[in-house]
């Protein structure tokens, strides 16, 4: 969970990087090179994994491709559509952490400690913070 | 503005689903490499299609994509790692783990660019360790439970 949490912490700054660059207009084509550069590990990772694809894989890897590139697009238009980002990112980030703690609870039944939900709730107004600041 | 306000819903609904397919796939025993590798081929497709469809240009300068391509490569990295680390743990706190991560470029920006830092950001980012160490707390109590 370390790895996953610097890695991912690393993959969006790229953005900032091209925006720093005066490099904004090719947010799409940036998009398909970031997308291209993962596609490249993740392929090199499968092939020495030497493992086969499963049906229920190849229909929940274009579920959550979808739904990746789906966040992203809707959150850019909403944005286009004058939606104020004080509003357009607390609601993506902090409801969609809502929503899945919810869903884990709901749905795959966890049970969260009063640590953790203390934890939840702290990480919720943190990032809702974060992206109106 | 309410067709802004529909989209924003669209994509807190989406990066929700994002959330629970992660917790779908490990329920469902599904492997951490083919889905890592199917949900970027899958998404390079969706995005070539939306450049193409939108008549989007594919001349861009240099700089995108070497700049784009390791940055990439560490989401991936990501995704892999968490797509195997969340056997071990609930979607419910790991998704927010993994989300926490979101004050790493702002850090960053403060290092780097030299954004300006102000009460609100700073009082963001600290809250941040503290969630952490309340999330690890949880997962370490509810491991001595179960021994």
């Amino acid at each position: 969970m370390l790895v996953s949490f610097v890695a991912n912490g690393l993959g969006p700054f790229g953005l900032k990087v091209l925006t720093e660059r005066g490099l904004a207009a090719y947010q799409q084509q940036y998009l398909f090179y970031w997308y291209l550069g993962g596609f490249i590990f993740a392929l090199a990772a499968l092939l020495l994994s030497r493992t086969g694809l499963l049906a229920r894989e190849v229909a929940l890897g274009a579920a959550m491709g979808g739904c990746s590139l789906a966040g992203q697009s809707f959150t850019a238009l909403s944005l286009a559509k004058g939606v104020p980002g004080h509003i357009a990112f607390p609601l993506t980030t902090g409801g969609s952490l809502f929503l899945v703690a919810a869903a884990g609870i709901l749905l795959f039944k966890e049970r969260i400690g009063p640590f953790g939900f203390c934890g939840v709730v702290l990480g919720i107004a943190s990032l809702v913070m974060l992206s109106v600041a | 503005m309410t067709e802004g306000y529909l989209y924003a819903l669209l994509g807190l609904l989406s990066f929700s689903a994002l959330g629970v397919f992660h917790k779908l796939a490990d329920t469902l025993k599904c492997r951490p490499s083919p889905v890592n590798a199917l949900m970027y081929g899958w998404s390079l497709m969706f995005v070539t299609i939306a450049i193409t469809v939108q008549g989007g240009a594919w001349q861009t300068p240099p700089g995108v994509a070497s700049l784009a391509l390791p940055f990439g490569v560490s989401a991936s990295i990501a995704i892999l790692a968490f797509q195997a680390g969340i056997r071990h743990g609930d979607i419910a706190t790991s998704w927010l783990a993994i989300n926490l991560s979101a004050g790493l470029p702002t850090v960053a920006s403060i290092l780097i660019y030299h954004e300006p830092v102000g009460l609100k950001r700073a009082i963001a980012l600290s809250l941040i360790p503290v969630s952490m160490a309340l999330l690890w707390k949880d997962k370490h109590d509810a491991e001595r439970r179960h021994e």
